[in-house]
């Protein structure tokens, strides 16, 4: 690989940080509670060596705390490594924070050359990149008033036309997509993936996965300091989402203590916990379907989507009944139906095959869903109860609020209002 | 790395903008305070000086203001320089720019208003009646500049230091205070007992104020030997501060 088609080069590179047990930074604090200062070090980035090809679009991945947003933040030069070099070649933009340096009395216009300038622009640069910026931002308008008068929507939507239209050949974004509204997720969504068909290098920190998929071609997964693994995104998530699921079984299994040793004694493993059933029958894979027919968990408010599973028969399972239930992130069972419920014909599975749940219109509102299914046979006896099987995150192109969107129009009995819908 | 800071000339620009428009921002009177708080501290500091603790100084008023307004602008870069880096902390956490920018935008924002103020300046210079040589005039701005370099000098030391050590802050305000009574502004440098002189001489500040005295209070052309002065300490200054913010600016975003 020759020296000049890598973007990013990381050798080597150690960083920690010094924990305070309790910091003080005055005078008064250093002196008399020098006891209090004590620290240790903690190794956030352990020796970590990885080398970025101009054009790839890369995302890091990890838990909380693993060390992905200080590896990014040692690529943007905020902070500098312990040991070891990071080299970036190329005029470097980061979306790490939006709006830096806004001033709520300027006008949107002036803002824009003050943030601009805050990424190294020069004003000839920004002259030249300002109607792009105003127009994408959509705020044409509003573009003269000042930006305390915005929105929140506005201001997002302002600052990210900015860092976006920096047009760096490095760009570095931290959980950015998180912001806006849907609809401007969207649009900046496909702006990225503009900017990566120009051939610039992105890295991205998410914890949105299905982002990542969707975006770059590379995934390296982070653990405790160290690169647990690092290649295409189809091969890092299952590995990564497989750990999740276990640390998170382990500290549910911690909270609850005792109680759940003693069960863990009769030999069923982890899997216990989100899964149960006599195993007659087992769903083998889940995959969540686009109105295009793709295999995307991210759905539009009102479109049409589909779960589908294949299952495994290795029992005859008689008076079979499959369900589902979906569950908003906190925890409110935004819909479950099974198939008597639902008043099918009685049924027996004898052999393997597959199942699409199809959603016409998918009435959950913007957020993340999880989604169990379930096999059971006569009335409630569990052959494989999968809680969590898979996820749906949905997103809204209007502000209405609630669980679900329900159908409606609007009639006004006035003559004169007969054209509101 | 200067090549880098010039390449952030336009940070530079809106920052000092956006100090100078939001300074006096929600005041009645506004951007008129940059004319009135220099006026206000001259008639305090005339009536102490002159009307209670008399002296001898023939136009008290101008030999106090024309050493003033410059040693305004060198306490603000002091003190307020210190926790200028402080306030932008977000800036600093969240974004890559060369850190230098900051006290630069901060010390050139003072000095613009420094030269604002010289618009008073002026107007009191002429009011008293005292002409100036004009080629004492055309010295003028490399006074400035001097103190100008001396000031980013002051500023990056304790902008860098105060992040590390916040009690720097307070410790300047006592700092500068003493600093202005050991700069011959009150007086002249000849009430200061001889064998203590040597020391006006090593503060910087000193022979600064006696080149802008020399154009606008005597109305001749600073002595070559001030100006160098001056100008020598300004850079031993500069230096100073660029090496100690090169050393601490790498952890800026660890600490604050």
């Amino acid at each position: 690989m020759s020296s000049d088609s890598v973007a990013i080069s990381v050798k080597n590179v150690t960083k920690q940080f010094k924990v305070f047990f309790d910091k003080g930074s005055s005078l008064k604090e250093k002196v008399l509670f020098r006891k209090r200062n004590r620290y240790e070090n903690r190794v956030v980035l352990d020796d970590i060596s990885l080398e970025i090809t101009k054009g790839e679009a890369v995302g890091l991945v990890g838990h909380n705390g693993c060390g992905k947003s200080t590896l990014l933040k040692l690529m943007t030069r905020i902070l500098y490594p312990d040991k070891g070099t990071i080299e970036v070649n190329g005029r470097v933009s980061s979306l790490l924070e939006l709006g830096a340096g806004f001033h709520p009395d300027m006008s949107g216009r002036e803002n824009i050359y003050t943030n601009a300038s805050i990424f190294g622009l020069t004003k000839k640069e920004i002259d030249e990149r300002l109607d792009d910026i105003i127009a994408f931002s959509e705020l044409e308008e509003f573009i003269d008033n000042p930006v305390r008068t915005y929105s929140s929507g506005m201001y997002m939507r302002l600052a990210f036309s900015v860092a976006i239209n920096v047009d760096a050949d490095v760009l570095l974004v931290d959980e950015i997509l998180a912001v806006g509204d849907a609809n401007f997720q969207a649009k900046c969504f496909a702006k990225m993936q503009e900017i990566k068909a120009r051939g610039t290098t992105i890295v991205i920190v998410s914890h949105s996965l299905s982002q990542i998929e969707q975006i770059c071609d590379r995934s390296i997964w982070i653990h405790d300091g160290k690169i647990q693994m690092d290649g295409i995104p189809r091969d890092v998530h299952p590995a990564y989402m497989d750990l999740m699921g276990k640390m998170r079984k382990a500290q549910l299994a911690k909270e609850r203590g005792e109680e759940l040793e003693e069960d863990d004694d009769s030999g069923k493993d982890e899997e216990a916990k989100t899964r149960w059933g006599n195993g007659d029958a087992r769903i083998t894979r889940v995959a969540v379907i686009d109105e295009n027919g793709k295999e995307n968990n991210v759905i539009r408010v009102g479109a049409a989507c589909s779960v589908r599973l294949d299952y495994e028969v290795k029992n005859k399972v008689t008076d079979a009944v499959f369900g589902i239930g979906i569950f908003r992130a906190d925890g409110l069972n935004v819909y479950g139906s099974n198939t008597r419920i639902d008043g099918c014909r009685v049924f027996d599975i004898n052999e393997s095959g597959s199942l699409s749940i199809e959603i016409p219109v998918t009435a959950m509102l913007a957020g993340r869903y999880t989604v169990d299914l379930a096999i059971e046979s006569g009335h409630g006896l569990p052959v494989d109860y999968w809680k969590g099987a898979c996820e749906i995150e949905t997103y809204s192109n209007n502000g209405d609020v609630g669980a679900c969107r329900i159908g409606h129009e609007w009639h006004f009995s006035d003559p004169a209002l007969k054209d509101i819908r | 790395m200067f090549k880098e800071i010039y390449n952030y000339r336009q940070m530079i620009f809106s920052m000092v903008r956006k100090d100078l428009r939001g300074r006096y921002k929600g005041s009645v009177l506004g951007f008129l305070w940059t004319f009135i708080n220099p006026l206000l501290q001259l008639i305090v500091y005339n009536m102490v000086f002159s009307i209670i603790l008399r002296n001898n100084i023939e136009k008290f008023y101008l030999y106090l203001f024309v050493a003033l307004i410059p040693w305004i602008f060198f306490s603000a870069s002091l003190t307020g320089g210190s926790v200028s880096i402080i306030s932008q902390k977000d800036l600093v956490k969240k974004i890559y720019f060369p850190r230098e920018v900051i006290p630069i935008s901060y010390v050139t924002s003072s000095f613009v208003n420094m030269l604002l103020s010289f618009v008073v300046v002026v107007a009191v210079v002429l009011f008293s009646g005292v002409r100036p040589d004009p080629l004492g005039i055309l010295c003028l701005p490399v006074i400035m500049l001097v103190e100008y370099v001396l000031c980013l000098g002051m500023a990056m030391i304790t902008s860098a230091v105060t992040v590390y050590f916040r009690d720097l802050e307070h410790i300047l305000g006592i700092i500068s205070m003493a600093w202005m009574y050991l700069t011959p502004i009150v007086y002249s440098e000849d009430m200061c007992p001889e064998r203590y002189r040597v020391f006006l001489h090593i503060n910087p500040m000193t022979s600064i104020v006696a080149g802008y005295r020399d154009v606008l209070y005597w109305g001749t052309v600073p002595k070559l030997s001030t100006l160098g002065e001056a100008a020598l300490l300004g850079v031993v200054f500069l230096a100073i501060g660029c090496l100690v913010f090169g050393r601490l600016k790498k952890h800026f975003a660890e600490e604050l």
